[in-house]
């Protein structure tokens, strides 16, 4: 392959970004991807949260990018074609003690621009959200908080991103790493590239890819959440809902989702195995959230998955709060444990990336650059194949013609098989049809 | 748009028995739509013998089809959308039917693994049993072993002897304290190596891609490929959802409630069949007395004094 001028390392929601922003400047640009479909690791499983905003100590990194990303999710979804429900949040506490932690959220909020950010009595609270176990001391209202589907808006990055000239290499991991003269060449499981910049967005693997290289600098613990999604049927509450339980760590949060469903998500806490749920944690969540909702009904729960996140800390064992961006030489950028809100900023990490690398490399910006990306439309093809969602056969062939590799690939191109029978009904149907597609008949 | 006096949704032993049944009782504008390109339903990838003497699913389907109606329009290979309380059904490929009366009888269907509150990782391998089942008995596909079923109610069972009748290693881990299901189901239990595990559940999955075991509540590891899970059915009801009672909504079969046998379910359905075409039947005498009346009686009907029998109403006059 013949040298380029940005190799990006990952296919996760930022290294996807990243790629797509990288492309609005004249800079050539392959993606990297271990797996063989880009959005398959920390993207596939999240919150779904545009954040507001007001979580971040002011004139950090986290908090400007939080607001800036948050306002320009609009714009953003509407060029990528994605949709976004801008639903606004409630945080909740019903105990005095961590009262203070709702005053220093609405001050740090204010203090970054969070706009119509509002304190709420208990009553107001519980008018606004009637699910809510009554006895609400306070509240902290966002109205600029809202969800995404972050596989979608990371697919949908992808796509553009390659529809603006970037060069995927998915089933591609990297093994090594050595500094050129003109750059860094990259020891991959396919070809050698040689490229002048390195843009490491390997989520979990970040620290392990940049000390192919260089000496360890940050290391990433991870820690992980699990969460419930529940049919589209079952009753939730209007906006995203935060519980600020004790006074230090966050409690569940209840997001109703772009898709109609509800998402719970557990408190973060170490995990055994990565993805994985417990039986303790399964029922912790389970009360946790009839606790909090009492209202709500668990028979309709469909799915319970667990997540991942990397934890940045120094070697010296001091944690990282802001985002971590590594620059350990010059043309070497590493995003290091980009967790919480890492989705509200997606596209601003990736822009900020892609400054520094133009900035580095004198590049000029890309007259051709198309910030537009079109969704899979629907369509009334009268063969239904995912009962639930209502995804027709013609829908699930363009999402393969678009990269979907297998029938997971399909569910988070369109959809199919996120119903309440889990694609019990449809995914042998959507094997077939990966199948027939791989063999040419189709 | 076009119109039918009775519209059945789903074409299983419900649908069908309930087209019939309200042909034969006079209703003569029926139409009955199903995703699948057969009528039939689940009975279609029934192998096993235990419907109606001695049939198996497909036997009996056929049985009951002997003499459908040819007045019934057939919508096949067509899902319908949506449901709308203006009394319209919008289906695949953009048709839209308008009706009098609905007859649901869309079945049910089974709970995902997601549903039960199993940990673990999420591995390919695991599955729902009709899902096998249909695989099985329609594609000749089968899962890989050693295979373990959770649930050992009838669709369990049946499922089981189907599996070790093929030399697949299968285990069944069952919550209650006792095997389930009907005692001619429970007979495979004799006739081949299945081993049941009673007052257990399934409580964690392992296996990063794909599944490797699972871990019961007792403890106890069990290497496996392929997990079935057998553990309940439910009305499928999602088309409805928005809809509440209607007086023109009907439901029958598994859809309304889960059945045991199929019997049941033809039975209800033909009830229900029946029951449509009379409350099409009455509204017409009642329209058509209602007619004569006014045509008899001067004043207008609202000068008369405990006007029961109003069009629609539930007292009209029989013919």
């Amino acid at each position: 392959m013949k040298p380029v001028d940005a190799a990006v390392i990952g296919g996760g929601i930022l290294g996807c970004f990243a790629a797509r922003n990288l492309r609005r400047w004249s800079i050539s640009t392959v993606l990297l991807e271990q797996a063989e479909d880009v959005c398959t690791g920390i993207t596939r499983a999240n919150s779904a949260i545009v954040y507001p905003g007001y979580d971040n100590k002011p004139g950090s990194r986290k908090g400007e990018m939080t607001v800036r990303g948050n306002a320009g999710f609009d714009t953003l979804c509407q060029e990528l074609e994605v949709p976004f429900n801008r639903c606004g949040s409630v945080l909740v506490t019903y105990d005095g003690e961590t009262l203070p932690r709702l005053w220093k959220k609405w001050e740090q909020g204010v203090q970054n621009g969070v706009p119509g950010l509002r304190l709420l009595t208990g009553g107001e609270a519980e008018a606004m959200e009637p699910m809510l176990k009554p006895g609400v001391k306070a509240a902290l209202y966002a109205p600029s908080t809202g969800t995404v589907n972050p596989w979608q808006l990371g697919i949908a990055a992808f796509e553009n991103a390659v529809k603006n000239g970037a060069i995927p290499l998915l089933k591609t991991a990297v093994t090594g790493m050595e500094k050129t003269e003109s750059g860094y060449l990259l020891k991959t499981t396919g070809e050698d590239i040689f490229c002048k910049v390195v843009v490491n967005c390997a989520g979990l693997s970040a620290d392990r890819v940049q000390e192919l290289l260089f000496p360890p600098s940050v290391r990433l613990h991870w820690d992980g959440a699990e969460y419930l999604v529940l049919d589209k049927q079952a009753q939730k509450p209007g906006r995203i809902v935060f519980h600020q339980a004790q006074s230090c760590g966050k409690g569940i949060t209840a997001i109703p989702c772009v898709e109609g469903n509800l998402l719970i998500s557990g408190v973060r806490k170490p995990i055994a195995a990565p993805y994985a749920t417990t039986p303790e944690g399964l029922r912790a969540l389970y009360a946790q959230a009839m606790d909090l909702l009492p209202g709500l009904d668990l028979t309709q729960v469909i799915r319970s998955f667990g997540a991942v996140r990397p934890n940045p800390y120094r070697q010296t064992g001091e944690s990282i709060h802001d985002f971590c961006i590594e620059n350990p030489a010059p043309g070497f950028f590493s995003l290091m444990g980009i967790k919480t809100p890492g989705l509200t900023c997606a596209n601003e990490l990736g822009m900020y990336l892609a400054e520094q690398t133009a900035a580095y490399l004198g590049a000029e910006r890309n007259p051709d650059f198309d910030p537009h990306r079109n969704a899979i439309p629907k369509t009334e093809d009268p063969e239904i194949v995912c009962q639930c969602e209502g995804i027709t056969r013609s829908e699930i062939l363009e999402a393969i013609r678009r990269g979907a590799a297998t029938v997971d690939g399909v569910k988070r191109r369109v959809g199919s098989g996120m119903g309440a029978c889990q694609g019990s009904r449809c995914s042998f149907a959507i094997e077939g049809l990966l199948e027939e597609v791989r063999h040419g008949a189709l | 748009m076009e119109h039918f006096d009775i519209l059945v949704i789903g074409g299983g032993a419900a649908g069908i028995a309930a087209a019939k049944a309200a042909v034969e009782a006079g209703c003569h504008s029926v139409a009955l739509v199903d995703r699948k390109p057969a009528l039939g339903g689940v009975l279609l990838q029934c192998a096993h013998r235990g419907f109606g003497a001695g049939l198996t699913g497909r036997e009996y389907a056929q049985t009951l089809l002997r003499d459908f109606p040819k007045e019934v329009r057939l919508f096949l290979g067509t899902t319908v959308l949506s449901v709308e309380e203006t009394k319209i059904a919008r289906l695949s490929g953009g048709r839209i039917l308008s009706f009098e009366q609905l007859i649901y009888a869309a079945g049910c269907r089974e709970l995902p693994v997601g549903a039960l509150p199993i940990a673990g990782t999420r591995p390919k391998g695991v599955y729902t049993a009709g899902q096998m089942q249909e695989r099985m008995n329609l594609s000749g596909v089968l899962p890989k072993g050693p295979v373990v079923i959770l649930g050992s109610g009838d669709i369990g069972l049946i499922l089981a002897a189907q599996l070790a009748a093929r030399d697949i290693s299968v285990t069944l881990v069952e919550q209650k304290d006792a095997c389930g299901g009907l005692s001619r189901n429970r007979r495979c239990l004799e006739d081949y190596p299945i081993r049941l595990i009673c007052s257990q559940t399934i409580e964690i999955l392992r296996g990063e891609d794909t599944l490797e075991g699972c871990v019961l509540s007792g403890g106890e590891y069990l290497p496996c490929k392929t997990l079935l899970i057998a553990a309940g059915l439910r009305p499928d009801r999602a088309l409805l959802a928005d809809l509440g009672t209607q007086p023109w909504l009907h439901l029958c079969g598994n859809c309304n409630t889960i059945h045991p046998m199929v019997e049941g379910v033809t039975a209800e359905g033909t009830k229900v069949g029946i029951g449509a075409a009379i409350t099409l039947r009455r509204r017409e005498n009642a329209e058509e007395t209602a007619g004569e009346w006014m045509r008899q009686t001067v004043p207008p009907p609202q000068s008369v004094p405990g006007s029961g029998a109003m069009p629609g109403s539930s007292e009209a006059p029989a013919r």
